[in-house]
């Protein structure tokens, strides 16, 4: 609908617009999915921003520091949300733990969308050994049990080096079989068509073909995908936090911020602590899955909205 | 159970070893294991109900961490395993408010405290009907001594004569143990000692149903795991793994009448204790410090603190130990200046930590003696460490700490950077983070630059037992059960002594005071030996001491009759509750 | 199809094997072992842990005690629970009961809900309770699991006090009787509920969808122009199509529970194979944790191949070959 409205508006019908700004405008008029987007938008920035926020926002914006003064203060004019069992302003906390939790979502994305593409689009492109055998792997990876599987990795490799980047290169590693399984089968469709084979037969390389002209047929699919991943990978790392097995419990993250909630006096009698990690998780996860939808519809030339 | 898995691990591991005294690896090691919650008859306590005992009702007793399931003295290995053998089990030797042995099945007579005979009561009843006899005692001291025992009891068997040869193979039988008749006993030492008695394994264990099974298999056989028995006034009933245990009143209890006609026993998760309190779900369990404040204000229930025998400490590592030669083999210099380790020590707010991190439950602590030991020092005799931000800058003024690059940090004496670092364990507990921060902030504000590093619970305590390199303070904590004899964590010859502590003039008084040719059975004597002791680790901070944890109990108001003191509670049978 | 079952399930032997040494490198590469734990609790003398670990073999090299587990463990030996002393099987077996029960329940759940929602959704779309159940279904599917888990105890637990807050039974309760079996409902209702919580969202969509898209099609209209009534070409004519796809879940969500049931076990307390998993994890129970793992690759791979066939036999033009 979206399209043949733009069509008549328009002076100069011969200029059609390109598949990407259709997907643009469609996205535009997706209220819900805007709201989430400014709503990211913001969530995103003010988590970055934590470090210069800090200061307004709390008397005692350090919150690496444990301040046995101030300790389980309810939300007052002082501290917004109060104060956690260190002593540290909750809100504050919020902010820098969006930084995490955000940081470890996207780059685990980031490495799960690379490798399952890699291994996707090359499994599906050249078929045969190579495909049997790259697929055979990706069963392999799929058919582990994730979440068991990552606890104890994390658990072997936590100690070794950085904790948050370990974090990310299991649940990435882990995680990639369905990227992988989705991209070859558009692959798999798509090398039928003709432009592969025309492409192909003048000379270009397959990794060329691949990059140039497979990948950005089946980018739509791909970017829905990594949207959906991405609110995914923030669950993983908040769930694996929680139960102290994620991100070591010096960083803040949502996942460690609401394992508190674990302390019966917390989760009974100072809900300030935990509930606004809680809802800020939620609000989260349910935007990027707006946002995923709005997406979907948009690259769907098929939709109408 | 979620966090509070490792929360409670925490306390299996450091909190609860009150549950066991920390023996040694040496070859005569002069500790005892002892059950912390030995029942006591004389009582000298605060009571929750007064009133007269009623007979009948069920009592359901909480633990908030599930058992292991080995319901055997000689066999388990947790402090809620102990929970649940106090119910139905008893030892044949007690111990009183002053931690005294007190007989209990069995009275003993000594003349050199190297030979014992013990008489043990008549019509004691195991609870499938059989009569104890000591020759279920002995059974129990053989199977600990069997070389195919896996349990870790052996320490308090092995000071008994000729356990070394049994356990070797050598001996059929245990040289030193003599059976003179079903109540009657004697029990030989390899040498005389102060302690003896409170060393020496002091359960039996029924022969009439394990005796036919293979000591290997002992700990797995439904005897230890589904249908135990023992001699308390309680038999179990059933059990429901990791979840509850069901104990009804043994009729043919020797010692007395059984109030109540049951107990269950069920697992309570942290999360769940204040509510569980307050909807009258659970009539009585201990408590950890930090649901305190929480079940304080509850009208159906009263908190009962008893002195716990567990203290924390900081420890700092003087040296490296070679197992081998069980001798300190080399000297780490960077905490040698014992003026550095005071004012680290004077730095700490310990009442403020300990307020904060342990709401109250918890008393400052200035020599590894827990305060109800009859040995330990009195704070006047000790130098209390105030916490003195001004005096610590001073004394490391002193000893030539200053900061000489205005980073706002000191460096050593030499000019170099000079860094503490802080090591504690860490669990999913994320108050132990805080708690150990807390420490690194104290230290700093005098001026000495600190790193905290959080060290996986399952390795921290290997790391520090082999003296890593990456440890260089560490948090700990000891538990030290019946027998207030510090050796084996202290002397320089122990793998447990973690600091590394070198002091022959201090391992001498320790030596004295066991030493029976000095002190004789005279407690005040040894006594002061102890304190002239403590004086000295006092003066010295090897570790810098923190806190005694006192016990916390809440219980329901419509129960009685229970009583603890620092012995632990008293015998079941007296409990009861009102309707 | 017999003769592609049969494929599938030889094909998972060396999937198998795979697996089992991938866990029992892990189990080896974890520091610390039991007994490093069990050193502190100070009722242990050096000299015990030195001469246990010889017990247990863990001075052995790795390729021989790789071969003496995988041997026992075919056997149906799975070791001795080095934390409960008595064999991991037994362990195991205690809980699955348990974990099975919360499965099956959550499974009922989610299919009672799905279909009540599903159905009414799909009946009357874009409707106030059309948008309704699609906001909650949103929610639902937003809400990670645990954080669900933790509202739902804080509201229905405590503040409500509708459920209990842990725990599989009540004890006080005679093992046996009606009263006891209603118990273990109550213990497990709450669980069961965040455990489906999300496959309940996706098969109401699913369910939604799928009936409004076939209340289109031709056979609709055939049923309608007889004279049909409405209720019975809903509950008759439509549901039996839309449901066939569902059944294809069956097999994922066999695995998804695993995972789930981790999670909702733990902050629950209710004491299933989840639970034991992480308690294995955290006290170094070796055995315990590569049995565990090892069944719980094997179920999360039978439920792929389930997953699998049944999708075979809704829509023979999967079938391969």
């Amino acid at each position: 609908m979206a399209s043949s409205n733009t069509l008549t508006q328009q002076q100069k019908p011969e200029r059609s617009l390109s598949p990407w700004q259709i997907a643009r405008k469609k996205f535009l008029h997706n209220k819900l999915a805007m709201i989430s987007t400014v709503f990211i938008f913001i969530v995103t920035a003010l988590s970055f921003a934590a470090p210069f926020l800090a200061p307004f926002l709390s008397p005692i914006p350090d919150v690496s520091r444990v301040n046995i003064g101030s300790m389980n203060i309810p939300p007052n004019g002082e501290h917004i949300l109060g104060t956690d069992k260190s002593g540290r302003d909750v809100l504050t906390r919020l902010f820098y733990g969006g930084r995490i939790s955000l940081l470890v979502g996207f780059s685990a994305t980031l490495m799960v969308i690379t490798l399952g593409t890699l291994v996707g689009s090359i499994a599906g492109f050249f078929g045969g050994l190579v495909d049997n055998i790259l697929m055979r792997f990706t069963d392999f990876v799929l058919n582990f049990p994730f979440l068991v599987f990552v606890i104890v990795l994390n658990t072997i490799l936590r100690d070794t080096i950085d904790g948050v980047s370990v974090l990310i290169l299991v649940i990435g590693v882990l995680s990639w079989g369905g990227v992988a399984r989705l991209v070859r089968s558009k692959v798999l469709a798509e090398k039928e068509n003709e432009y592969v084979l025309a492409a192909l037969s003048i000379g270009c390389s397959p990794f060329k073909v691949i990059r140039k002209h497979l990948l950005p047929n089946v980018m739509s699919t791909i970017i829905v995908q990594a949207t959906l991943i991405f609110a995914s990978m923030i669950v993983v790392e908040s769930a694996l936090s929680y139960l102290g097995f994620g991100v070591p419990q010096s960083v803040p993250s949502w996942g460690n911020m609401l394992s508190s909630a674990n302390e019966p006096d917390v989760l009974q009698g100072k809900p300030w602590i935990w509930m606004p990690p809680a809802l800020i998780l939620t609000l989260t996860i349910l935007s990027i899955n707006f946002i995923g939808e709005g997406l979907k519809d948009a690259l769907n030339p098929k939709s109408l909205r | 159970m979620k966090k509070n898995k490792s929360l409670f691990w925490l306390f299996a591991l450091i909190l609860v070893l009150s549950a066991f005294l920390a023996a040694c690896g040496g070859d005569d090691s002069s500790t005892a294991t002892e059950d912390p919650k030995e029942k006591e008859t004389e009582a000298d306590t605060e009571d929750a109900t007064e009133g007269e005992p009623q007979t009948g009702g069920t009592l359901v007793y909480g633990i908030d961490a599930p058992p292991e399931g080995l319901f055997s003295s000689a066999f388990y290995g947790i402090a809620t395993d102990a929970e649940v053998i106090d119910l139905f089990d008893e030892p044949l030797i007690n111990y009183n408010e002053n931690l005294e042995p007190v007989p209990n099945v069995a009275s003993w007579e000594t003349e050199d405290n190297k030979a014992f005979t013990f008489t043990f009561e008549e019509g004691v009843k195991w609870h499938n009907g059989e009569e104890l006899t000591v020759n279920d005692w002995v059974f129990a001291l053989e199977t600990i001594a069997d070389p195919d025992y896996d349990g870790p009891r052996y320490t308090n068997v092995q000071t008994i004569e000729g356990a070394e040869a049994f356990r070797a193979g050598e001996a059929d039988s245990i040289s030193g143990i003599e059976v003179v008749s079903d109540y009657e006993i004697k029990i030989t030492f390899d040498e005389a000692r102060v302690n003896n008695l409170t060393n020496l394994w002091a359960y039996p264990l029924p022969e009439s149903v394990l005796g036919d099974v293979p000591v290997a298999e002992m700990a797995s056989s439904e005897w230890v795991i589904t249908t135990p028995i023992g001699i308390g006034p309680f038999k179990v009933d059933k059990i429901v793994q990791g979840e509850s245990v069901e104990l009804t009143k043994f009729d043919e209890y020797w010692n007395g009448d059984v109030n109540l006609d049951k107990i269950v026993l069920r697992v309570i998760d942290n999360s769940s204790v204040v509510g569980a309190l307050q909807n009258g779900d659970v009539d009585m369990i201990s408590l950890q410090p930090v649901s305190g404040p929480e079940v304080e204000p509850l009208e159906n229930v009263e908190v009962i603190t008893y002195p716990g025998l567990s203290y924390y400490y900081v420890g700092i590592k003087l040296g490296k130990f070679d197992n081998e030669s069980q001798t300190i083999v080399e000297e780490n210099p960077k905490y040698q200046d014992k003026q550095l380790r005071q004012a680290m020590m004077y730095a700490l707010n310990r009442q403020e930590w300990v307020d904060a991190f342990f709401f109250g439950y918890a008393n400052v602590v200035n020599a590894p003696v827990p305060s109800s030991h009859w040995n330990a020092a009195d704070n006047s005799e000790l130098n209390t460490y105030e916490y003195d931000p001004e005096k610590a800058k001073t004394l490391l003024d002193e000893a030539g700490y200053v900061d000489q690059n205005d980073d706002g940090f000191r460096e050593d004496p030499n000019g170099d950077e000079f860094v503490v670092k802080f090591s504690h364990y860490a669990t999913g507990n994320p108050t132990f983070e805080s708690r150990a921060q807390a420490i690194t902030q104290y230290w700093e504000a005098v001026g000495i630059k600190s790193e905290l590093e959080m060290v996986e619970v399952n390795l921290y305590y290997e790391m520090v037992e082999k003296d890593d390199p990456s440890i260089e303070t560490f948090f700990g904590g000891w538990g030290t059960g019946a027998d207030p004899d510090p050796s084996g964590l202290w002397k320089a010859d122990q793998l447990w002594n973690y600091p590394r502590y070198n002091n022959p003039e201090a391992d001498q008084l320790l030596d004295d005071a066991l030493d029976i040719e000095i002190v004789g059975t005279d407690q005040a004597k040894r006594a002061e030996l102890y304190v002239e002791w403590q004086k000295i680790v006092n003066e010295d901070v090897p570790m810098l001491y923190i806190a005694e944890l006192e016990e916390i109990v809440a219980l329901n108001n419509r129960v009685g009759g229970v009583e603890y003191d620092v012995s632990g509670q008293n015998s079941p049978a007296e409990w009861f509750v009102t309707e | 199809m017999l003769k592609y079952t049969i494929r599938r399930l030889l094909g998972m032997i060396p999937m198998l094997i795979l697996i089992s040494i991938v866990v029992f490198s892990l189990a080896k590469l974890m520091p610390g072992d039991s007994l490093s734990g069990e050193i502190d609790p100070n009722n242990t003398d050096p000299q015990y842990i030195a001469e246990m670990r010889e017990k247990l073999g863990y001075n052995e090299p790795l390729p021989v005690q790789y071969f003496n587990w995988i041997t026992g463990f075919v056997q149906g030996d799975f070791g001795k629970s080095t934390k409960y002393k008595r064999p991991a099987f037994d362990v195991i077996m205690e809980k699955v009961p348990n974990t099975l029960f919360l499965g099956v329940m959550s499974l009922i759940i989610t299919y009672i809900l799905a279909f009540m929602m599903g159905m009414y959704s799909g009946r009357k779309p874009y409707t106030l309770g059309d948008n309704a159940i699609a906001g909650i279904n949103y929610i639902m599917l937003a809400i990670p699991s645990f954080v669900a888990a933790v509202f739902a105890i804080y509201f229905f637990a405590f503040n409500l006090n509708w459920f209990p807050f842990g725990g599989s039974v009540d004890i006080l309760v005679e093992t046996g009787s009606a009263e006891y079996y209603l118990s273990r409902l109550h213990h497990v209702l709450l669980p069961a509920l965040v455990l489906g919580a999300m496959s309940t969202a996706s098969y109401t969509q699913f369910l939604r969808n799928d009936i409004i898209e076939n209340s289109r099609k031709d056979f609709v209209r055939t049923a309608r122009a007889k004279g049909t009534p409405m209720k019975k070409i809903y509950n008759i004519h439509i549901l039996r199509n839309s449901i066939i796809p569902l059944v294809t879940f069956l097999g994922f969500d066999f695995a998804a529970l695993i995972g789930g049931a981790i999670i909702t076990e733990t902050i629950f307390t209710y004491p299933g194979i989840g639970m034991l998993f992480l308690d294995s994890v955290t006290t170094r129970d070796y055995p315990t944790l590569m049995a565990l793992t090892m069944l719980l690759s094997f179920l999360t791979l039978a439920g792929n191949l389930i997953a699998d066939l049944l999708y075979g036999v809704v829509d023979p033009r999967i079938r391969l070959e």
